[in-house]
């Protein structure tokens, strides 16, 4: 049953692609893509790639190096999307409160810098095949992309948790969708580009077209359906002796 | 092949990380936790003084050098701790002025985003200052400025106060009483 090119494979393949056209259409209409211009940007240049890459897959004219280049240039297109949609979830984040908004900006710069370092030795220690440089060299720029993308995403959420910051459900489903999948992908990609699970590598396809189904939905879970309003209650106040603490405060202030 | 193993535990951790950050989410959204009871009260007077620095040169001057030491390190780890309890507070509050911000009249928002803003500050420097304090430790007789931390925190101590006097006009304000 996953074995590459049979129906689950083509579902897998084309379905979630096909939902993330139908969302991007949906966030268009509710005109939520004027708040969130690069993850619409991502969900249209990224489901139109993968769909192009099905068509040219079942084309028989068109070639292997042909396929290959295609999938190239949707890679660098969603890698510089990416960049610019982490930089979209880090500000609805941040960007409201001052106090942290510029030591997260700078500490997300330095993780940045850190991150491609590590990405460029990891690609280093990476086995080339020169045979097929074109698919391993893919198969690289994936491991880097998502190691970046991964890093960047886990200080996001580090920095806003250290800091309690619930950001909008929105911003969050984003984010949690885009984490998921460079989680996956990542480990995915590595095994790929380090030669791993030779002549079992539909598995590796199947987990993550599956893995990205699964994102897909969490995007249209959080970006379309209206969530629940939580009730805030009043804060129930404590009997206490706040006239005593402030003058205490007073004195300490201005002694 | 060590390469892509290094990989794959880093994404499988990574992936647990954002599953515990997705659930806690849902669980402290759901649970209407209170709040107040979490802030622990702090004895500001008793930080001044710890962090005063008239107190540091008087025991400098009065103790002999390993025994100032000594002491100067037991007031590093109780200074560290009173900043320890006011970070914590200071996420409390984040927590209890992002909830108040949801609330419709603009002058409740307007104090809950200055609450906010106050708390990140003080959670901002406590973790700057409990930096400090670790490496003081290690040089007991290097020089220490908590008092951004002190600062912070009567900065806080008024916006809380601002903020539960907009929620409950009738009784005075009193988070504040609590930090």
């Amino acid at each position: 049953m996953l074995q590459a090119h049979t129906l689950l494979w083509y579902y897998l393949w084309v379905g979630p692609n096909l939902l993330l056209l139908i969302l991007a259409v949906f966030l268009w209409k509710r005109r939520i893509h004027r708040v969130y211009p690069f993850f619409w940007a991502f969900a249209v240049v990224s489901a139109l790639d993968q769909l192009a890459l099905f068509v040219a897959d079942i084309s028989p004219s068109v070639t292997p190096q042909t396929w290959w280049r295609i999938f190239w240039a949707g890679l660098v297109a969603e890698g510089l999307l990416k960049i610019g949609l982490i930089g979209e979830i880090f500000a609805h984040v941040f960007d409201t409160y001052p106090a942290v908004a510029k030591l997260g900006k700078f500490m997300i710069r330095g993780v940045g810098v850190v991150l491609v370092l590590a990405a460029a030795l990891a690609a280093a220690y990476t086995p080339q095949d020169s045979r097929f440089g074109i698919v391993s060299g893919a198969h690289l720029l994936e491991q880097t992309t998502y190691l970046i993308e991964l890093g960047l995403l886990l200080f996001i959420f580090s920095f806003s948790a250290y800091f309690r910051l619930n950001a909008a459900p929105r911003t969050f489903g984003i984010a949690l969708g885009l984490t998921i999948s460079a989680c996956v992908h990542l480990a995915t990609w590595a095994v790929m580009a380090n030669g791993g699970l030779k002549g079992k590598r539909e598995l590796l396809d199947f987990l993550n077209m599956s893995i990205f189904h699964i994102c897909v939905l969490i995007w249209f879970y959080y970006l379309l359906i209206p969530q629940k309003a939580t009730p805030h209650p009043a804060v129930p106040l404590p009997e206490n002796n706040l006239d005593v603490w402030n003058r205490e405060l007073e004195r300490l202030v201005q002694p | 092949m060590t390469l892509a193993i290094i990989l794959v535990i880093a994404a499988a951790l990574g992936l647990v990380f954002i599953l515990v950050v997705a659930l806690s989410r849902s669980l402290q959204l759901s649970a209407g936790t209170n709040l107040v009871a979490q802030i622990q009260p702090i004895d500001v007077e008793a930080f001044r003084n710890l962090i005063d620095p008239a107190e540091d040169d008087y025991l400098r001057r009065r103790l002999p050098a390993a025994e100032f030491r000594a002491v100067r390190r037991r007031r590093l780890r109780a200074m560290a701790a009173y900043v320890h309890t006011a970070g914590r507070n200071a996420a409390v509050l984040v927590r209890m002025g992002q909830a108040a911000l949801a609330a419709g009249d603009v002058p409740t928002a307007e104090a809950a985003r200055r609450l906010v803003d106050n708390a990140l500050l003080l959670r901002r420097n406590a973790a700057f200052a409990l930096l400090r304090i670790y490496v003081a430790l290690a040089w007991p007789n290097s020089g220490l400025a908590a008092e951004p931390v002190l600062r912070g925190y009567e900065k806080l101590n008024g916006s809380a106060m601002l903020l539960g006097r907009l929620q409950n006009p009738a009784a005075p304000a009193r988070i504040s009483a609590s930090l």
